[in-house]
């Protein structure tokens, strides 16, 4: 089973999808290789936070991960695996981008969140539905425009006048995003890329 | 006939490449900046070429009128960004006014309108089939060809505009290479998985589209307007991909089209987005004193400088939130910083990549006058 980890670690295609289909084949229980493929998921985010990887690896891993989940789907029958914590995710109003969303959406659920994905160009209004209807305590807000600064800050915003500032950590990432913006938005951190955002959003827990 | 001071500001931007100016030379870039603080709204500006001129150049006035000037990034034509950004990322470009608000940031919209067999048409029937399938898909066939009439009509005035405010330009030119073109085409997540699935058929697809990206290249550089045009690395950053796709499908691509550039007698200007850092000694490959790294804040500067010594010029590199949220203070003590580490010969001072639409105006003075008044 550790073979699953490596593969999907070594971004090996065609060797991980057959070995998962052995494992399928022999019985074994699909949640175990989901939590396979999250353990090589862990060990992508490592290579890249050593500098080994880079953005295109964790995109090659993602879309692995994104293989495994759906040729395991029909297996798992409803059965789900711990979640970590609900995260509301979404590139804010005015920006249309969603290759950086897209990168932390697939890091976060192989992280072992439960990620509700908002879209872009979302409303804060949208932000705030999700967050109340989901329960979620982590709201995770892209940004790639300088000019959509104001709308992290009207979102951040949104949340408070909702009365759930309280429940809710706001992390921020994309390009043109730092500490400055987070100080300007009223965020509570931001991220520097896909990895860093697993990493705050479990130190949020 | 160009004044003195056109023609001393000409020479310091090959003095500056050449490693030989005195002093740091300032360089303009900020491509949607003027519209607000012109108080033009932004689709006017976006989609009026005349408009788009005017209010750049009224708004560089404006700024060297308080600090010298020396130069612009690139030269401004007027093209509208949904007419030149397809031909560059095979993508189509969402406008202000049209599919977003008035005072919107054009955007472009990313989708795999190349498929996967449009590799095998391209390394058969060359770059040109797919090209001229996609192209009319991205824009406006119509306006299009207005926007190359006003060009021809306009063209020459317009460079002259420019050159009568004593504002030479370094880049009248803007490539995009294969690798660049492609990831637009496909979508950078599309592309990407490409690289690593089937890299033998991108690679012969590069090589079949090179020739043709420097020709157009090469064409693209108005003398009269800078001799010299970007290489444009923005989705082959060295951050953004793996070590085995740079070095077989992006630096190829890259220095080759540098080396055409140089050539030629043209400034090779390597626009680089993202952090280039574990791949910056390989701009060494590259003849010495004839090419510009143009970075936008990521890239680490000190460390380019202690690899490239006096190889290649630095152009850069205040960040863009700096500029639209920082104090003046901060700005100045940025721009002071970089040229106290790296020395102000072969450097030219400008925004990163480039000044966001809401740049502070005090902020953007305040980076050349921090670089004109370094001591």
């Amino acid at each position: 089973m550790a073979k699953i980890s490596e593969l999907l670690a070594n971004l090996e295609m065609d060797q991980l999808m057959e070995a998962v289909q052995n494992e399928l084949d022999n019985g074994t229980d699909p949640l175990e290789i989901l939590k396979e493929g999250e353990a090589g998921m862990i060990k992508v985010g490592e290579l890249f936070s050593s500098g080994e990887y880079f953005v295109s690896d964790l995109m090659m891993s993602g879309e692995m991960f994104k293989e495994v989940g759906e040729m395991l789907e029909p297996h798992l029958a409803g059965k789900t695996n711990e979640v970590l914590a609900k995260v509301v995710l979404g590139t804010v109003e005015g920006d249309i981008h969603d290759i950086g969303k897209d990168l932390v959406y697939i890091m976060l659920k192989s992280g072992g969140f439960d990620v509700i994905d908002v879209g872009v160009d979302a409303k804060p209004e949208a932000f705030v539905t999700a967050l109340k209807e989901s329960g979620a305590t982590i709201l995770a807000l892209s940004c790639l425009l300088t000019t959509c600064y104001d709308s992290i800050l009207n979102t951040v915003k949104a949340v408070e006048a909702a009365g759930l500032r309280d429940q809710v950590k706001i992390v921020i990432g994309g390009g043109p995003t730092d500490e400055s913006v987070v100080k300007y938005t009223g965020a509570d951190a931001v991220g520097d890329d896909a990895q860093s955002a697993v990493r705050l959003c479990k130190e949020m827990l | 006939m160009a004044s003195k001071l056109y023609e001393e500001r000409s020479q310091k931007i090959k003095d500056t490449v050449n490693f030989k100016n005195e002093r740091v030379t300032t360089c303009f870039m900020g491509q949607a900046a003027p519209a607000a603080h012109m108080n033009v709204k932004m689709k006017d500006f976006a989609m009026n070429s005349d408009i788009m001129i005017k209010t750049t150049l009224d708004y560089i006035n404006e700024i060297d009128a308080i600090t010298s000037v020396d130069c612009l990034n690139i030269g401004v034509n007027g093209m509208r960004s949904d007419h030149s950004l397809p031909m560059a990322w095979l993508s189509k470009i969402k406008m202000p006014g049209r599919e977003l608000p008035d005072d919107s940031l054009w955007q472009v919209v990313e989708t795999n309108v190349l498929t996967p067999e449009d590799y095998d048409v391209i390394i058969e029937q060359g770059f040109e089939t797919v090209f001229n399938r996609i192209f009319p898909t991205l824009v406006d066939m119509n306006e299009f060809q207005e926007s190359i009439a006003y060009q021809q009509k306009n063209g020459q005035n317009n460079v002259e505009l420019f050159i009568n405010s004593d504002l030479p330009v370094v880049n009248s030119g803007f490539a995009s290479p294969p690798f660049e073109v492609l990831c637009g085409g496909r979508s950078m997540s599309q592309f990407f998985m490409d690289c690593y699935k089937i890299p033998d058929k991108i690679e012969k697809a590069i090589e079949v589209m090179l020739p043709g990206s420097i020709q157009s290249m090469l064409s693209s550089i108005n003398p009269l307007c800078g001799r010299g045009a970007w290489v444009g690395g923005w989705r082959g950053a060295s951050a953004l991909v793996s070590p085995k796709i740079w070095n077989r499908l992006v630096w190829p691509g890259m220095k080759a089209m540098g080396l055409a550039l140089i050539e030629t007698d043209n400034i090779a200007t390597f626009h680089l987005d993202q952090c280039w850092d574990r791949d910056i000694e390989r701009f060494l490959e590259i003849p010495e004193k004839k090419s510009i790294i143009n970075t936008d804040g990521m890239t680490d500067l000190r460390k380019a400088r202690k690899i490239l010594g006096e190889h290649v010029a630095i152009m850069g590199d205040v960040p863009a939130p700096l500029l639209a949220t920082g104090t003046t203070q901060e700005v100045k003590d940025y721009v002071t910083k970089l040229i106290d580490d790296i020395g102000p010969k072969g450097l030219f001072i400008t925004a990163g990549c480039d000044a966001p639409a809401n740049t502070k105006f005090e902020n953007m003075v305040a980076m050349f006058q921090a670089a004109n008044d370094w001591k």
